[in-house]
C-alpha cells in the first residue's frame, strides 16, 4: 500500500537546513493498522503529510498503490486525497459554516457524484456513525465526539482504502475517544489500511504494529 | 464547474456574515455613474443628431457672394446673385442631385384680425419641407406643387407665428395678410430642436410657394438654393460641381471661397458628430473608471476574505479540491459582491433616466436642456455596461482567487 524508499524532507529555514526525515525507508501493507509515535519535532507530522499527499519530500520515492507519488501534478495530488485517502484531523477541521451534512457530502462533490447518489452516500455514512438525526447541525452545535464522528464520516466519503488519522483522540475526552477508535478498529477489520499518529499507549494498543521516529529516523 | 458546487458555494455564500456594506455601496455608486454617463453621453449625441436635423437633413445650401479675386478680366469684387433659372440649370447638369429648391425671403407687415407683425416671408417649393425638416402638426400640410404651379395664396407658418397671429385658435384653414394680401394658413409647423438658423427659428418664419411670392417680393433673385444629394456621400462633388457651373455661368474663379457662399451641413454634422462621439467615449470611460474604484475596493476585501479562510481553503484542499474549484469559488463571490451592488445601481440610473426624460423640453430656444434632457438607455448600454461590469468582476477576483489557490495546504491546516 505504501512504499517509502529513502525519503528525506529538508526545510530550509534563513541559513540553517532542517532535515525533518532522513533517509527514511519503510513499508505499510494493505490493510495494516499502524500508529506512528515519537516525540515532538521527530517527523511524524512530516511523514504523515507525505503519506497524505499534502506535501512532497525532498528526495526519495514514495509508492502510493504502485503509484510513485513524486512526479504528479498538483491536480493529480488533489484527486489522490480525493478519492484514495481519508483524512482526520486532531481538531476534527469540519468547515464552520456548513451542516454535518455539507461537511460529508464536500469530498462527494469535489469527485463529482451526482445529487442522488450524494443524497444515498451521505445518509448512509451519517448513519453508520449514528448522526443523521443532526445532518441540519452546524460543527459549533455538536460535542466533540460527534464532530470527530461527522469527520470519519467525511473521511469515509470517497470509500477510500487509506485512513489517515493524526491524533484523532487528542481533542476528546475518554469515552469519545474509546468510541473513535470502535470505529476506526471496525474500519480496519472491514479491510481498510489506517495509519494513525498518537502520543498515548493505550490508543496505539489498538493498532498492529508502531512505529517509532527519533530525529527523522525510524527509532526502534 | 458544475450546478452541485455552485449551489454549494452559493449556500455557503449566503450563510456568512457580510462584510460587505461599503464596498457593496462603492459599487451601487460606480453602477450607476456607468450606466447615467453612457446614457447621457449617448442621448448627448442624438439629441445633437436631432438639432442638426432642425436646420436640414443632408442639405447644402447655396447663397449669392462676391469675387475676392479678378476672373477674366472681370475685376474682384464683383456681386454675384443667384436666380430662378439657376434651379434647371444645375439640376439637367448635375446628375447627382436628389432634390433641389429655391428660396426668397424679405422681411413683410403681417397680420390677422388685430394683431399685427413684422415677419421674414420665404418663397419657396414643396422640395424644401423634406430637406430643412418642416414637418407640420397634424391636420395640416407643407406647401405642395400645385400651390406652386397655380400660385396659390397659402401659407404654412411656424408654430409661433401661429401664435403671434392666432393665440390658441387653430390656424389651419383661417385667413391672414402679408403686405395686405391674404393668404390662407395650409400647416403649422410641429415643434422641433434647432440649433443652427440663417434667418431666426423656423418657428417664426411664413412659407408661402414661390410663385406667389413674387408676386408680393419686387427682388428678382434668390436668398438660397437647397440641394440634398441623392446620395450624402457625393456632397463634396456636389458643391464642386455647383460652383464651376456657375461660376463658368456667373464668370468667377470655381475655386474664389466668397464668390458664392455654401453651407453644407453633411460635412459639418460629420465633424461635430465625431465631436460628440468623442464626449461619448469620454464620459463612458469615466463612468468605467468609478467603477474602477468599487473594483479595487472587492479585490482588496477578496484578499481578505482569502486570509481569513485560510484554514478552510486548506481543509478543502486536504479533500481534494482542485486549484480550479478554489479559484471558482473566490471568483463566485466577486460575481455575487458585484451583483448586489451593480444590480442596484443599475436599477437607480435605469430610472433616472427615465425620470429626466420625461422633463419637457424648451423648444423656443436652444438650451443645454436640448442636450442634457433626453438621455438614452439602449441595448447598447446595456452591452457595453455588462461588458465593463464582467471584465472588472473577473480581474476583481482572480488575483485573489490565484492566490487562495497556490495556499499550502499543510499551513493553511494549521492557521489560526
Amino acid at each position: 500500500m505504501i512504499e517509502f524508499r529513502g525519503i528525506r524532507k529538508a526545510y530550509q529555514t534563513g541559513s540553517q537546513t532542517l532535515e525533518a526525515l532522513r533517509d527514511l525507508t519503510l513499508t505499510i501493507g494493505r490493510g495494516e493498522f499502524v500508529s506512528i509515535m515519537g516525540p515532538s519535532g521527530s517527523g511524524k507530522s512530516t511523514l504523515m503529510n507525505i503519506i497524505g499527499c499534502l506535501d512532497t519530500p525532498t528526495a526519495g520515492d514514495y509508492i502510493l498503490e504502485g503509484r510513485n507519488v513524486a512526479g504528479l501534478t498538483l491536480d493529480q495530488l488533489s484527486e489522490i486525497r480525493n478519492k484514495t485517502i481519508g483524512f482526520v484531523f486532531q481538531n476534527f477541521n469540519l468547515l464552520p459554516y456548513a451542516t454535518a451534512w455539507e461537511n460529508v457530502e464536500l469530498p462527494l462533490l469535489f469527485n463529482g457524484k451526482n445529487a442522488r447518489r450524494r443524497r444515498q452516500r451521505v445518509t448512509e455514512l451519517l448513519g453508520s456513525v449514528g448522526l443523521l438525526d443532526w445532518k441540519e447541525h452546524r460543527p459549533s452545535e455538536l460535542s466533540g465526539g460527534q464532530q470527530q464522528r461527522i469527520a470519519l464520516a467525511r473521511a469515509l466519503a470517497n470509500d477510500p482504502p487509506l485512513i489517515l488519522a493524526d491524533e484523532p483522540t487528542g481533542n476528546l475526552d475518554s469515552k469519545s475517544g474509546e468510541e473513535i477508535m470502535t470505529i476506526l478498529s471496525d474500519l480496519w477489520k472491514g479491510g481498510r489500511t489506517i495509519v494513525m499518529v498518537t502520543h498515548d499507549d493505550r490508543i496505539a494498543a489498538h493498532s498492529q504494529r508502531t512505529i517509532r521516529l527519533f530525529d527523522g529516523m525510524l527509532a526502534s | 464547474m458544475n450546478a452541485a458546487l455552485f449551489r454549494f458555494f452559493l449556500n455557503e455564500y449566503g450563510k456568512r456574515r457580510k462584510k460587505s456594506a461599503l464596498i457593496t455601496f462603492a459599487l451601487f455608486w460606480g453602477t450607476m455613474c456607468v450606466v447615467l454617463f453612457l446614457g447621457f453621453g449617448q442621448g448627448l449625441t442624438s439629441q445633437a443628431r436631432i438639432s442638426f436635423g432642425g436646420l436640414g437633413e443632408d442639405l447644402i445650401m447655396f447663397t449669392g457672394g462676391q469675387t475676392s479675386r479678378a476672373y477674366q478680366g472681370l475685376p474682384k469684387g464683383r456681386r454675384i446673385q443667384l436666380y430662378p433659372e439657376d434651379i434647371e440649370f444645375l439640376q439637367k447638369r448635375i446628375p447627382e442631385i436628389g432634390l433641389i429648391a429655391p428660396e426668397s425671403y424679405n422681411g413683410f407687415a403681417v397680420s390677422a384680425g388685430r394683431r399685427d407683425l413684422n415677419r421674414t416671408v420665404h418663397g419657396t417649393t414643396a422640395e424644401f419641407a423634406p430637406m430643412r425638416t418642416q414637418i407640420p402638426k397634424p391636420g395640416g400640410r407643407f406647401l405642395n406643387p400645385d400651390d406652386v404651379r397655380d400660385a396659390r395664396k397659402v401659407a404654412f407658418l411656424g408654430w409661433k407665428v401661429a401664435t403671434d397671429l392666432f393665440g390658441s385658435e387653430n390656424p389651419v384653414g383661417k385667413i391672414f395678410f402679408i403686405d395686405r394680401v391674404p393668404f390662407m394658413v395650409v400647416g403649422v409647423l410641429e415643434r422641433k430642436l434647432q440649433d443652427s438658423t440663417y434667418q431666426g427659428p423656423d418657428a417664426d418664419q411664413i412659407y408661402v410657394p414661390f410663385s406667389s411670392f413674387g408676386q408680393i417680393n419686387s427682388q428678382p433673385f434668390l436668398s438660397r438654393i437647397h440641394i440634398r444629394p441623392g446620395d450624402p456621400r457625393q456632397s463634396l462633388l456636389i458643391d464642386e460641381r455647383v460652383r464651376t457651373l456657375l461660376g463658368r455661368k456667373y464668370r468667377f474663379d470655381p475655386n474664389d471661397r466668397y464668390a458664392i457662399g455654401v453651407w453644407n451641413t453633411i460635412e459639418d454634422s460629420k465633424e461635430f458628430l465625431g465631436i460628440f462621439r468623442g464626449i461619448e467615449l469620454f464620459l463612458g470611460i469615466m463612468g468605467a473608471l468609478t467603477l474602477l474604484i468599487g473594483a479595487v475596493g472587492v479585490t482588496n476585501l477578496m484578499y481578505a476574505v482569502v486570509k481569513e479562510r485560510t484554514q478552510e481553503i486548506g481543509i478543502k484542499m486536504a479533500l481534494g479540491a482542485k486549484r480550479r474549484v478554489i479559484i471558482f469559488q473566490i471568483v463566485l463571490e466577486t460575481l455575487f459582491i458585484f451583483v448586489k451592488g451593480a444590480f442596484w445601481g443599475f436599477l437607480a440610473a435605469f430610472n433616472i433616466i427615465h425620470l429626466i426624460r420625461r422633463i419637457p423640453l424648451n423648444y423656443d430656444a436652444f438650451d443645454l436642456g436640448g442636450y442634457l434632457l433626453r438621455p438614452v438607455f439602449s441595448l447598447r448600454t446595456l452591452f457595453v455596461f455588462l461588458t465593463v461590469v464582467g471584465v472588472l468582476i473577473f480581474l476583481s477576483g482572480i488575483f485573489p482567487a490565484v492566490r487562495a489557490s497556490k495556499l499550502n495546504p499543510i499551513e493553511s491546516l494549521r492557521y489560526e
